[in-house]
This record gives C-alpha cells, structure tokens and sequence, in this order.
C-alpha cells in the first residue's frame, strides 16, 4: 500500500487504562484520502478509545500512528490539531454564552492592536460556512442555537483550525432527521473538496447511505475493513452484534405470576428535544428476569432514571404493585420493595470516602433494628455488615475499609448486597457487572437469577449481550425509545435476530410487542 | 425627621460622598467579577485588600511618594491573589479555604508586619503626611459648573480610576483574546481546553487581575479614605464586594451599580448619624439586607425559569 | 500494615510538616525582628506551661479558657462543613448568642441558678433559628449560602450594636454596654483565681461528645457526612436531603450561639462587644484542623489556645509582636487544607497498599486451591 493512499495509518494499537481495562487489543485502522469511513462497534466495542488516540487525548500503550505518511506522537489535542485533525465531541465543546464567532476563534483569536477583532471574527466564521456549505448564524450566541447549528459550528471550528481529517463522534445521535439529511449533505460537499471523514456510529441505514468503507470492532479487536457497497446489513450486524465466547448460565424454568412494574405509554423528550421515550409500556412479573436489550441511547438510562424518580417522565405512569412511582421519593420507592443498581456506581452508588460499613446501610440505617433510642446500635450495624460482607463475599480487610479503595469488582459487590438485601421485590439492574472483573460477575449474575427463582421481579438493563441474553428470561430490544421487539422465551434467540432488532432492520408487529404488557 | 433626610440627600457633599465611598467598594467588586468570570471564587479579597493598605502606606513612606505607593500596594495584590491561586490551582485547596486562610492571616499579619518594617504599633499615623497621600484633582471647566463640579470634580485620582475601570473591565472581558479566554474557562473549562486553551493559566491571570483591584481598592483606603492605615480599615468591604459581584450579575456594570447602592447607604449612614431618632446602625445594616433579598429574588426567578422551559417543552408535544 | 493506620500516620506526617513549614516561618520573622530570638522563641513554645522554669497551672487555665469559644464554634463549622455546607455565619451566631443570653440574664432573671441555663438556652436557640434562612435559600433556591452568610454577620452586628446603642445601654457607663446580668446568669468559674476558665469549658467538652456521638453513632449524624461525601448517593438512598442540610445548619447557629452565650456570661458581668469578635473565624481554622473530627476539635482548640498564647507572652517580655500569631495560624491552616501538599508520598503508600492487597489476595487463593 503507497504511503500517499492513506492519511491515517494505526497500526497495531494497544491500549490499557490504568484499572486494568484493555481497551484496545491490536487494531489496524487505515483510512484513505478523501473518503468517508465509518468506524462502527456496540458501546465499549473500543471505538472512542481508538478514536480519543487518534485525537491525541489518550495515549496507545503500544502501536504506532501515521499521518500522511509521517510516524506521529500525539501527546495532546492541540498537537493532533497541528497535524490538521478535528474532532467533534459528542457532547459539544462550546460555551453557551458566547457567540457563534467567538467560540470559532477562541484560542486563535484575531486582533486588531490589542482588541479581538471581531468583525473579522465574524468574517472568517462567514467565510468558512460559505466555503463549506454549513450555514451558521455568527452573531448569535450558541446558547440559543439549535442543536443542528451547534454541531455546524464544531465542524467549523475544526476546519478553521486547518483540520483535513476529521473525526465525527455520533454526529446523528442528537439530531432530527432533517438535521441529519442535512448534514450528510455538507459532509458530502466537504468530502468533494479533499477532506477525510471519520464517521463514528451504530445506524446501519445512515451507514449504508455515506460511507465509502467501514472498519467493525467488537471487543476492542477490529472485525475487518469493508467497502461499503459491498457489505449487507445483515453481514454488518452480524459482525458488530455477537459474542465471542458464549456464556451459559444455569437456571430453572421461571414460573412468572403477578404483575409487579408495570409501565405504561411512558413519554420523554430530553433538553436537545430527542424522544427518547416513545408510548413506551411493558410489565416485569414476579419471579422472572426481563432483560432490555439495546445498544445504549435508546432510551435505556432514562427509563432506569424514572423508574426511581430521578427523572419525571412527560407522560405516563409507572406502578410497583400498583403504587405509583413517578414524583414519590426515594424512600418510598424503596419502601415498596423497588432496588436499583446503578450504571453509574461511583455517582449514585456509594459514597467513596465512606467506609463499607457506611455504604452497605445506606437504605436501612433508620430502621428500628439498627437504633436504640437516639443512638445506632453499633452492634447491629457490625453484624449486619459482617453479614453482608460474608454473604457477597466482599474482599476487603474489614468493614471499616473505605469503599473508594477497593477494586471495582468489590464496590459493585457493596452496591450489590446492599441492593439485594433489603428483601426486594423488585430489582433494577442497570448494567451490573460492567467493568468488573470474572469472579464478580459470575458471583453478582448467580445472585440475580437466585433471588429471581426465591420470587423477586428482576428488570436487567445491559449493553452486555451475553449477560442479557443468558440471565434473562424474555426479553425486549430497545430502538429509539421504543420496544422493537418482544421474546417471550429467550432460548430460542440467536445473535443475528438480536443484531438485526438492536440496529433498527427489523421490528415486531404491536401486537407482539404488547405481549410484554401481560394483560 | 425625613424631611431632614430628604433635604440632605440633595445637598452636592452628600452625593460627592457617595462617590469617594463607593470606590473601594468598587476596586473590590470589580476584583470579584473577573475571579468569578474565571470560575474561582476569591473570597479572600477582605485580606488581600488589608495587606494592601498596609504596603501602600509603607512604600509611600518609604519612597516619600504616593505614586510608588500604589504600585507597590498592587504588586502585593498580585502577590497574595497568586498564592491564593498556587494552593487552590496547584495544592487543591478548596478554593474558598484558601481565601478564609489569607483572611485570618490578614488581620494579625499586617500588624506584625507594620511593627516588623517600622516599629509602629496599629497605625501608620506618625508616618503619613498630606503629600503621602493619593492627591485630589479638580477638573478644569467641570469644576466651574455649578452642582455638577462639586459633586464630579475635586475627588481623589482613584476614585476617577474605579469608575474609568468599570469600563476596562468590561473592555478587556469582552473586546479582548484574554478575555474571551477567561469567559470560556469561567464556563466550560473543557471547551477551552480543547482548542488549547491553558485553563490553569487563564485562572491564574484572573486572579492576578483580581489582585491588581485588591491592590487599588486598598491603597485607596489607607492612602485617601482613612488617611492612614488601620487594622479596621477594610471592614467588610470585601465581602460586600462580593454580594455586589452576586447582585451585579457578575457583570462589571452590574457590580458598579450594586457598589453605588452600599456607596449610598454608607454615605447616608454618615450623615444622618447625628439625626435624632434615626439609627445608623440600622441604615448600615440595610445594604447587606438588600444584597440577600436581592439575591433570593434572582434565584427564585431563575428557578421559575427552568419551571416555565420544561412546562413550555410539554405544552409542545 | 493496615491501610487505615497508614493513612493515619500519612495525616500524622502531613500535620507535622505543616506545623514545621508555620514554625519555620515564625523562626525566620523572629529572627528578623527580633533582638534576643532564643529568648522570644523559648516564651512562644515553652512559657505558656512553664513560668520560670516551674509549670504554671494558671496559664494552663488560661488557656482552656480561651480555647472555650472555639472548640463550641470549632464543633459548628465542623458540623456544617460536613453537610459540605460552606455556611460563615458562625461569626454573627456568636456576636447574637451574646447579646440574645445577656439579654435573657439581665431582664428575665429568676434568680435562681436556672437563669444561666435558660440564658445560654435562649441564646443558641436564636442562633439555631436564625441559621434557617442561608440553609432554606440554599436548599430551596440554590443561592450561595456563602454569600448570603456573610451578609447575615453583619446584618446581626449592626441589628446588635444598634438595640446596645439605642435600647439597652446602661446610660451611667462611659463607654456603650448593658447594665450588669444577674449574678445567677453568670456561667460560674471551674477554679478560682483570674484565668476565666468557668464550668463553660466543662459544658464544651461534653458537646464535643455529643457531637461527635451525634456524627458517628446517630441516623442524623450519618446522614449529614454521607450527604457531604455524595448527595446523589444520599438521594438515591433515600434520605431527606434538605432537611438533613438544614439540620447541619441548625446544629451549627445552636453551637455557635452556644460560644458567644457561655463566652459573655463566663467572661464579662455586662455585654461590651462592639464588632464580631472573630471566633466564627478561628472556628473554621480549628475545624481544619482537627479535619472535621469532632473528637479532634479540643485539641486544635487548644493548640490554637497555645499558639495565641505562646505569642501573647512572647510579645509580653520580648520585641515581638503576637499578632505574628495570625500568620502562623494561617500557614498551617493552609497547608492543612492542601490535598496535594505532599500528595506523592500518600500516593506511594496507596500503592504499597494495593500491592499488598494482591500479595495477600494471591495467597488467599492459593490456600483455597491448595483446599480443593
């Protein structure tokens, strides 16, 4: 391959974090002059790794990177700028109450005697939107922009700063379709004039509309590179949705009975007016494991949000036994037997300088049984904590250890045994063994399904699709805050009708998916 | 009794008054919107503004020149909002710790400090003499013109410079690179970062600048105000200067207009002390009471802001 | 080695060092103005126990008596910045117990021994309810409760000076103050002589206990230091946030009351303050330093106490002026409070820990195969 065919060359990239993760194990990732290459994978497949690298936000533990044909280390973003690559953040790098022009030129700004010049500000903001196609309104400050236009602006901001290759985080994820339409228009005209587009994203269609080639990862390995034109669908699903090692969790048959979580036209549009919520209704039974399936930001979190009032729906209704949830305090919710794992543990889930004793009654430490008049029963609390730590097989030197400095296995074991010990009825588990290591995971999936076998309701969210789809016992797929489908018996699944569900190809009729109600 | 008040606030010396008042309050306020712009909270400006005092005086003494003076009382500003900064920035002290801590060491410090350089205890009385002092100016044409001369012309240098500052503030936040800089990192620290930008270094120059007003709005207290420096002398015009910085908006316009208001109930407070059945006392206390409601009053309204954003977003769908 | 006894002896380290870097500091400003240093640096560090070579019980006394105020307003901070509250206006609380407990003593005296009670009582009952308004705005509206109570001292201080210099002044008196509180409001003296301490360090002491039993061994206590350490883990928890945080703030006006009450009834025999008397302040830094421990709070107390009292006397019989006092105060305060000072060494200790951790992990499984 000639040097002057390719702009990036990644060749062999490893990358571990500091906890332990490997991010990235080898991946080659090439990509030509002047075309548009997707780079697609499931959340955690290794892609924004691979990509914060290129951008010269992280470091590759081994592996080398060539730009146009120059061996390169990129030891901080503003050095990739200088080898003219751009990155627009999924979460936009703006300030709000600047204007359109200010944010182009800061860091960069044009003067005239020891003032910014803005007029000029605004001409080159003018004259790089006219050039490219990407109309922005420079004068008006970002905060009242539309979510389209601010994305513009990012582009903008990396061209003005002389970016050729450009690196393009799920720009679709927090546009209309009009918005989207739109900008593969502008990337299209971008791509005419010689620039290189890196393309992250899971949407097949917009994929297939485009891209001139792809590269899949999965698990922090490429999957291959592939034109295009030439690749199916269903091929690209197959390749990004699977397992490599499949997972086999023993369990009886579930003998699901009454309605426990019944959920129910739930509606939600978020601050970037996205509908991440869609007339969404299901029902979790009593002694059965519902998995949600779904590459993440279908709607996912906000549901597990409501589900414990830490967000409000626009409209519908949420019951536990046929109390309402929505607007009811966490102790309530609690009281009603309702516990949550969170997907993020180190926010909502401990309190790191806290001791795990601190941590493990968090929820219980105002019941009769720990108090004795005004003062703990520290005696209790021990005991109780001994238990727990024993029980969840915790490895820690004592209960007096603080949390924050034990591995993550071992926090979420915390998490764990308090959640699973305070006799629920339900269970939310909000991807529960994510980033932690085999013996914990093993330990916390045994739990869940045992807990489920003694009666308890289990709700299971995770991007895991082994996890989900071995602990699981029916299952729904989430696609654009809706259910795409409903599997009633999750034996009979394979990866390929899943891949197929999660990326939108397919979808079940409504009267399959209202099965999930049990009415 | 309110006809007496009502009388006197019409009078020229009262409004001059609230001029030379406000100034310092001003030096202070402006010191806390460019902090603030930055994201840092300089709570200590109290002390930085004593430490201040203290070195104007001295190194006007010193150099029997007012002029030195005043740069010497900005330079240790700069001094003491920098080592503010290196624990906060570079030590990760609480921000707010750290200015407590330059606060208490204040007080004493500059005392001890005083007797150290000089031997004086307290005061600097036995060592300032009028021409120490930050000089007067009376603006030529101005000055003949009746009402308007005596309340604008005749007041000291500094006070022209507090109000003249306003206007620079709000040049070099929003005309100049530096301080778009500073806006950005006061707001969305990664933004900055990401073309670039070094946040760290933009949050020391704020603090800097912050100094230099230290370091104006206490000279102007020893050196004209007081005429002489005092432990007492800044009482609480620094964290005044901090609700008129919350009051403004933490806006440079905002700040002034919210400094006048201490400036005038200060000013109104001088002169009614002599009035029977008024309390000064009470009157002191107003601007402080004004600066909580007013502040209880933009948080509610802010608050029914987002109220209003997410019942408007359902109305909508 | 345990991690926590190594982390223990890190804060030791750490708290040594800073006291060194103020000493230093000192060292050099003695040095610098003073004639016979040796002399001036053997009053600071050694004659607040020992006067002419023999101990002296008194200056003992002395300085438990100082260190009264400040372990009640010490205990306040503690418990407000535990909510991580940065609520100041303890400063004010201790002007208004004063006043509000004077008051109490002078014009409504039983004259029976329940009037200092019901004087310290009514004092820190004021502060307590006064709090209520930083911690309503701040949990209500998020407006900075920093602001707002700092606002609040000197409202209190000008409302104070205001009802001493128009409505409760004792005209007779040259100088501004109350007529003389009852004898039986008077908080009486532990010992006797001219040191000040009163049965209100006792009364101190005891709150140190009960608030560090109410942090570390009530629901109300735990809730405050969780909610410091993570309010969205309290919340998602199930704990009453808000009420929680007004509580701490509650607690810490009572606390502060509670200085200025016992401070002006033990101290004086009429109400004289004419400004904020600064305890509020000295409050924080005692917090800092016993590291928001309420059991360590008499000790900063009294090390605060030996200091002002070490300089006190160094500028009694040298050339040294104590006020040095407030800059040595500030350096340790300083670096107290720096999560960095000396961060690399606590970073080695973490490691030696994990290190550990693995060893003996490793052995536990060996152990466990060696079972099978």
């Amino acid at each position: 391959m000639s040097n002057n065919e390719y702009v990036v060359q990644m060749k062999g990239i490893e990358k571990v974090y500091s906890n332990g993760v490997a991010a990235n194990q080898g991946v080659d990732f090439f990509v030509k002059r002047g075309e548009i290459h997707a780079l697609m994978g499931e959340n955690g497949a290794g892609k924004s790794t691979l990509m914060k690298m290129l951008f010269g936000m992280e470091q590759p533990t081994s592996g080398e990177i060539i730009v146009n044909g120059e061996k390169v280390t990129l030891t901080s973003p503003t050095v990739a700028i200088s080898k003219g690559i751009g990155m627009v953040h999924q979460h936009f790098m703006l300030v709000p109450s600047l204007t359109v022009a200010e944010n182009m030129v800061l860091g960069m700004e044009p003067k005239k005697g020891m003032f910014i010049d803005y007029k000029k500000a605004v001409e080159i903001t003018e004259e790089y939107a006219k050039r490219f196609n990407l109309h922005v309104d420079a004068n008006a400050k970002v905060i009242d922009i539309p979510v389209g236009m601010k994305q513009k602006v990012e582009i903008l901001k990396a061209l003005v700063r002389g970016a050729k290759i450009l690196i393009l985080d799920e720009p679709t994820a927090v546009l209309t379709t009009q918005e989207t339409t739109e900008l593969f228009k502008e990337l299209i005209h971008l791509k005419e004039q010689g620039f290189t587009i890196i393309f992250i994203s899971h949407k097949l269609k917009e994929i297939k509309q485009i891209t001139d080639r792809l590269t899949i990862m999965r698990n922090g390995k490429s999957m291959g590179v592939y034109e295009t034109k030439d690749i199916s669908e269903q091929e690209i699903s197959r390749l990004m949705v699977g397992r490599d090692v499949i997972l086999t969790v023993e369990k009886e048959k579930a003998e699901p009975s009454d309605v426990v979580l019944k959920v129910r036209d739930l509606e939600y549009t978020d601050s970037w007016n996205r509908k991440m919520l869609d007339k969404m209704s299901f029902s979790v039974r009593k002694g059965e494991i519902l998995g949600v399936a779904g590459v993440e930001g279908n709607g996912q979190r906000e549901l597990v949000d409501m589900l414990f009032n830490l967000n409000v729906p626009d409209a519908g209704t949420i019951t536990v036994n046929g109390q309402n949830v929505i607007g009811t305090p966490q102790r309530k919710i609690r009281e009603m037997g309702v516990s949550l794992i969170p997907e993020d543990r180190m926010t909502y889930g401990i309190a790191s300088s806290g001791s795990i004793e601190e941590n493990v009654i968090s929820d219980r430490f105002d019941k009769k049984k720990f108090n004795k008049g005004p003062l703990f029963d520290m005696n209790a609390i021990h005991a109780e904590s001994e238990q727990l730590i024993a029980d969840y097989k915790v490895l820690c030197k004592n209960y007096k250890q603080q949390v924050g400095m034990l591995s993550g296995g071992n926090i979420q074991k915390v998490v764990v045994a308090r959640e699973f010990s305070c006799n629920p009825k339900l269970i939310i588990a909000d991807q529960p063994t994510r980033g932690i290591d085999v013996g914990a995971t093993e330990f916390i999936r045994k739990k869940l399904v045992e807990l489920s076998r003694e009666g308890v309701a289990v709700l299971l969210v995770s991007a895991d699709l082994n996890e989900v789809m071995e602990l699981s016992d029916s299952l729904v797929v989430f696609y654009n805050g809706k259910i795409a489908a409903y599997f009633e018996d999750t034996s009979v699944l394979n990866d390929e009708m899943m891949g197929e569900y999660m990326l939108g190809l397919k979808k079940q009729s409504d009267e399959e998916i209202r099965r999930v109600c049990h009415e | 009794m309110l006809e007496q008040i009502g009388s006197m606030i019409f009078q020229t010396d009262f409004v001059f008054s609230i001029f030379r008042i406000t100034a310092p309050i001003l030096f202070a306020a402006l010191a806390a919107v460019v902090a603030e712009k930055a994201g840092v909270t300089n709570i200590g400006l109290e002390g930085i503004m004593l430490f201040c005092a203290l070195f104007g005086t001295l190194f006007a003494y010193w150099t029997q020149n007012w002029f030195i003076g005043v740069c010497s009382a900005v330079v240790v500003g700069v001094f003491f909002a920098l080592l503010i900064g290196f624990f906060a920035l570079q030590l990760n002290t609480d921000i707010i710790l750290a200015g407590i801590a330059v606060n208490t060491m204040s007080s004493g410090g500059t005392i001890f400090l005083l007797y150290m350089f000089t031997g004086e205890r307290g005061n600097t009385a036995a060592l300032t003499s009028s021409k120490l002092l930050i000089p007067t100016v009376e603006i030529p044409i101005l000055n003949k013109i009746p009402i308007l001369g005596d309340i604008l012309s005749g007041h000291a240098v500094l006070t022209y410079v507090a109000f003249i500052m306003v206007f620079l503030v709000w040049i070099l936040l929003y005309k100049t690179a530096i301080g778009l800089k500073i806006r950005a990192v006061g707001e969305n620290e990664h933004a900055a970062e990401s073309v670039g930008v070094n946040v760290r270094f933009i949050k020391y120059i704020a603090l800097a600048i912050s100094g230099v007003f230290c370091g104006l709005g206490g000279a102007f207290m020893s050196m004209y105000y007081s005429q002489s420096f005092n432990t007492g002398i800044i009482a609480g015009r620094g964290f005044i200067a901090l609700a008129a910085q919350a009051m403004g908006q933490g806006e440079p316009v905002g700040a002034m207009f919210s400094s006048l208001l201490f400036g005038f109930a200060q000013a109104l407070r001088t002169k009614v002390s002599g009035i029977q059945g008024v309390s000064s006392n009470l009157i002191s206390a107003m601007p402080y009471l004004v600066t909580i409601i007013g502040m209880v009053i933009y948080a509610a309204s802010t608050m029914r802001k987002v109220k209003r954003r997410n019942a408007d977003k359902e109305k909508n769908q | 080695m345990s991690n926590s006894k190594r982390m223990l002896i890190f804060e030791l380290i750490r708290g040594a060092a800073a006291i060194g870097v103020a000493m230093l500091v000192a060292l050099i400003f003695i040095f610098i103005c003073s004639d016979e240093p040796m002399e001036a640096l053997r009053y600071m560090l050694v004659a607040p126990l020992f006067t002419n070579g023999s101990f002296s019980l008194n200056s003992l006394y002395i300085m438990l008596a100082n260190s009264t105020p400040i372990i009640f307003t010490g205990l306040a901070v503690c418990v407000m910045f535990s909510a991580n509250q940065f609520n100041l206006a303890g400063e004010g609380a201790v002007m208004l117990g004063g006043f509000v407990a004077a008051l109490t003593g002078i014009y409504f005296s039983t004259g029976t021994y329940a009037d200092v009670f019901i004087a310290v009582f009514v004092g820190s009952a004021v502060c307590a309810v006064l709090m209520i308004i930083p911690a309503l705005i701040k949990v209500k509206l998020n407006a900075s409760e920093m602001v707002s109570s700092l606002m609040i001292n000197y409202i209190i201080m000008y409302v104070v000076l205001h009802y001493l210099n128009n409505v409760f002044a004792d005209g007779s008196k040259g100088s501004v103050m109350t007529f003389p509180f009852a004898a039986t409001a008077r908080v009486p003296a532990l010992v006797a002589g001219s040191s000040k301490l009163t049965w209100g360090f006792v009364v101190a002491l005891i709150c140190t206990v009960i608030i560090a039993f109410f942090m570390y061994r009530t629901r109300w206590g735990y809730s405050i230091r969780m909610i410091g350490i993570n309010q969205n883990f309290a919340k998602y928890s199930g704990m009453k946030v808000a009420s929680v945080i007004v509580l701490s703030q509650i607690i810490g006006g009572f606390l502060s009351g509670m200085a200025g009450a016992v401070e002006v009834l033990g101290r004086y025999d009429t109400f004289l303050w004419r400004d904020l008397p600064g305890f509020g302040w000295t409050g924080v830094t005692v917090a800092i330093l016993a590291k928001n421990n309420p059991i360590f709070i008499p000790i900063a107390a009294f090390f605060i106490s030996y200091l002002q009292r070490g300089f006190t006397l160094m500028a009694t019989y040298c050339d040294v002026p104590s006020e040095m006092v407030d800059i040595i105060q500030a350096v340790i305060f300083l670096f107290f409070a720096a999560e960095k000072f000396l961060s690399g060494y606590r970073q080695k200790l973490v490691v030696a820990a994990a290190k550990e951790e693995l060893a003996q992990k490793a052995a536990q499984t060996a152990t466990e195969g060696g079972n099978k």
